[in-house]
């Protein structure tokens, strides 16, 4: 399954595409199976808003046994805050959304991350 | 046609572009042209002789110093920002004034924005075609958003040490 | 320190209103993010990966009390109430909003500070040796240079967009605290047998991807021709180095695939037909920019301080303080104080605003308002009285920056890292936390003595682990955080590029890797050797097989 992220222009906050809109939470993100065409349309939608956000890509997730998770560290981060400092960041909202992905373990490379260095 | 915008006496204005940029694979029209480099180097004598107001476009990895011995007889050098982060425009046009002594028209063509204006025309640049729309107003007033400036460069701006006497 | 006129001022007033209207443009959709990009990395504004980060500008690593509690402010407003000092000696911020930026940049400018040029592939920041003006070794006030540099760079229109980003390092003492021999430019002030003052000029250094120590392309610059010699170099770079390819876009790699001689002599060549006296400084201008430096009032002391003395027989804590984190100053009755941001399991080179508010007020009382940054991430006050040093300790202890661990184990650099910084593949900063908890012991560190850890997230370097006498690079194996050990750096004047060690490991395995390498060293060292000399002296092998003895 997917999930589509991006940075809200505004502010840099790590943000999430639930059907159109742009949620902060990744409990709340839309999830879009692997072969859906809406994935690559939102990100096709998420380009036009160019003044709303910068750099959409979709990410891998998994169903672990707490709730969903990215993949990649890298985007639990992302979905988290750092590590050094538990009280900043999404992760200091606690909950049970917070906790899955604290619970989520190991990583592959998402393939969001993967396309964002081909890219370049 | 994408606006022309001179700088003249430290005013800036829309002007009407006589100039045709000539690719390579085209037939040279009537008038005034700009040619590439090798292809000037190729014809330009002959256009040159015939009366023709005749320019040079450079790309960043030509180098000026190849067009030393015909600098006095060139109309408009104009140099090339395939995209506006490549700088090496920036070193052709100061070696164009400051070690060619060029006294002819130096044009940005490309990849040309007015967040740029002010470092173009502080090294020598004195006409732009500007890939985002800008007017002649627009650029005037990105070129002078700076009262001061802190290095010699090659136009007559005063550096600050020079302006605290 | 350099006070900004009212020139100066109007400057940075210009900036900041220019930026303003950047993003209000890019907000509106009127220029695009690929256009906005470099507008904002060139106010050192870059995007992570939980917010903007802001990199303020401490010009050659110098500040004063206010700029030191306006950042403080700033931190606290429209931060975290935190910020982190950088390899570069500036400062940053990692939880930035771009709507707020141009409110900062105005906040900035009121006290002379500013986030010019701090990114981009421009000149940034000028770092200079952390001691100028302190230390009876240096040969000439490194800062007059840095600051000329400085103001000649500041949005200097041939070299505003280079093939890449362009670091300077200026020192002036034979110790060097810069690490000028891995910089794209380092300027290292000499006298020559006639007495003249001038720079032996080293271009090509650098780290990441690939690292190099710098070759010398001109022993003696005479020091007048600075920036007619430094235009020659720069517009040389701007023509020729590759734009190719993001990786291969350094002057290093220009430096080394033309070799040293011949890039040397195309700059002799540029420089030839450069008009010098158009180019250089005047000689009025250099002396009015001195003068800003010139020695404050020092008092007349007594090289020896009974207060101090005693004070130290009572307190082991303070004696111990004194050993690590206090230097020798020029004048008698004076030291130099050096602020440890490596508290045991704090994050590396991290300040709480409270913590800068508190360095500032010492700084004003105690220290001629005067503080640095080093580019080992900790905080310096220059100028101390010995009479003033127990109460500093104790004003210091009380905000938990007294750590006695400079030049130390636990004194870790370390990068941001994959906790915050968006090209990052693993971790930094809990490898730093783990290895200082398992270093706690103060006597333990002072036995082993100094020890320079650099720990870097990524390839691109910036905690510096080419020049670590251990350094530590974070790798993605697979999806795990891997680290990679290397042996035998410096970034001193004695400038070596660390080899590697062997295969890399797991984050846990890290402090027991780390363990194994102090034991081995301590097994084997010779005297006073530090574990450099020791490693340099009996070569990799030992280490690497203590370390990975039991690897199938």
């Amino acid at each position: 399954m997917k999930a589509l992220t991006a940075n809200r222009l505004i502010d840099g906050e790590v943000v999430f595409w639930q059907g159109g809109q742009w949620v902060e939470r990744f409990a709340d993100a839309q999830r879009f199976a692997d072969d859906d065409a809406a994935g690559p349309a939102a990100v096709d939608a998420a380009l036009a808003q160019s003044t709303v956000v910068v750099e959409p890509y979709l990410i891998d997730i998994t169903e672990a046994p707490g709730g969903w998770a990215p993949v990649s560290y890298r985007e639990r981060l992302r979905a988290l805050g750092p590590t050094n400092e538990p009280s900043h960041g999404k992760q200091a909202e606690g909950g049970a959304g917070i906790a899955a992905l604290l619970a989520a373990t190991g990583a592959a490379r998402s393939t969001g991350r993967v396309d964002l260095i081909r890219r370049k | 046609m994408p606006t022309l915008i001179k700088l003249a006496d430290g005013r800036y204005s829309a002007a009407e572009d006589v100039f045709t940029i000539v690719a390579d694979e085209d037939a040279i029209p009537e008038g005034p042209v700009i040619l590439s480099l090798t292809r000037f180097q190729a014809e330009g004598d002959a256009l040159i002789s015939a009366g023709r107001p005749v320019g040079v476009r450079i790309l960043p990895d030509e180098a000026v110093e190849d067009l030393a011995y015909d600098l006095p007889r060139l109309a408009v050098v104009a140099l090339v920002f395939p995209k506006y982060a490549d700088g090496r425009a920036y070193s052709s046009a100061a070696l164009l004034r400051q070690r060619f002594a060029y006294a002819g028209e130096v044009r940005a063509i490309g990849d040309v924005l007015r967040e740029q204006a002010a470092f173009m025309v502080r090294c020598g640049m004195d006409a732009f075609v500007p890939a985002d729309g800008s007017t002649a107003e627009d650029w005037a007033a990105a070129a002078g958003r700076y009262r001061h400036v802190y290095q010699r460069a090659v136009d007559a701006r005063a550096p600050v040490f020079e302006e605290r006497g | 320190m350099y006070r900004y006129d009212a020139i100066d001022k109007e400057f940075l007033a210009d900036r900041a209103a220019e930026f303003r209207g950047q993003v209000a443009r890019r907000l509106s959709g009127e220029i695009t993010e690929d256009q906005f990009k470099p507008l904002r990395l060139m106010n050192g504004l870059y995007l992570q990966l939980h917010a903007y980060m802001l990199r303020i500008a401490i010009p050659y690593g110098s500040l004063d009390s206010r700029q030191l509690r306006r950042m403080a402010h700033i931190a606290r407003v429209y931060d975290k109430g935190y910020g982190h000092f950088t390899t570069r000696q500036n400062l940053q911020l990692h939880w930035i909003k771009l709507g707020q930026a141009p409110d900062i940049l105005d906040l900035l400018a009121e006290v002379d500070l500013h986030a010019i040029q701090t990114s981009g592939n421009c000149i940034r920041n000028v770092t200079a040796d952390p001691y100028a003006g302190a230390t009876a070794e240096e040969i000439d006030d490194p800062r007059v240079w840095s600051e000329v540099i400085r103001q000649w760079s500041t949005l200097h229109p041939e070299f505003s967009y280079l093939p890449r980003k362009f670091k300077f390092a200026v020192t002036a003492a034979a110790k060097d605290r810069t690490a000028a021999r891995v910089h794209d430019i380092g300027l290292v002030l000499r006298r020559a047998r006639d007495g003249s003052l001038g720079f032996e000029v080293i271009v090509g250094g650098g780290q990441g991807r690939t690292p190099y120590v710098g070759p010398t392309i001109r022993e003696h610059l005479p020091v007048g021709s600075l920036l007619s010699y430094l235009q020659a170099i720069l517009r040389v770079y701007n023509r020729h180095g590759r734009r190719d390819n993001k990786y291969k876009a350094r002057i290093k790699v220009l430096v080394a695939s033309l070799g040293a001689a011949e890039f040397a002599r195309q700059v002799e060549e540029e420089w030839s037909r450069i008009d010098s006296p158009q180019a250089d400084l005047p000689d009025t201008e250099l002396a009015r920019i001195r003068a800003a430096f010139t020695p404050l009032a020092f008092e007349v002391l007594p090289p020896h301080s009974e207060t101090f003395e005693a004070a130290k027989l009572a307190s082991p804590a303070l004696a111990r303080f004194a050993r690590n984190n206090v230097k020798p100053h020029k004048k008698p009755g004076y030291a130099i104080v050096e602020i440890s941001l490596k508290a045991h399991g704090a994050t590396p080179g991290d300040a709480s605003a409270d913590q800068m508010d508190l360095v500032a007020d010492l700084a004003e009382r105690y220290g001629l308002d005067d503080i640095r940054v080093t580019h080992e991430q900790n905080l310096v006050l220059p100028h101390v009285k010995l009479d003033d040093l127990p109460a500093v300790h104790a004003a210091l202890a009380e905000a938990g920056l007294a750590t006695p661990n400079i030049g130390l184990i636990s004194d870790i650099i370390a990068c941001p890292g994959l906790d915050y910084c968006a090209l990052a593949n693993a971790r930094a900063i809990p490898i730093a936390q783990a290895i200082a908890r398992r270093f706690e012991d103060a006597d333990r560190s002072e036995l082993i003595g100094e020890l320079k850890i650099k720990i870097s997230g990524c390839i691109n370097a910036c905690g510096h682990h080419h020049v670590g006498n251990i350094g530590i690079l974070g790798v993605d194996k697979k999806g795990e955080e891997f680290y990679q050990l290397s042996l035998g750096g410096s970034g001193q004047e004695d400038a070596s590029l660390a080899q590697i060690l062997g295969p890399g490991m797991s984050a846990e395995r890290v402090p027991d890797a780390i363990e194994t390498l102090v034991d081995t060293y301590l097994s084997v060292r010779q005297g006073e050797e530090r574990f450099l000399d020791t490693v340099r002296r009996v070569g990799m092998a030992p280490f690497k097989e203590a370390v990975y003895a039991d690897a199938h």
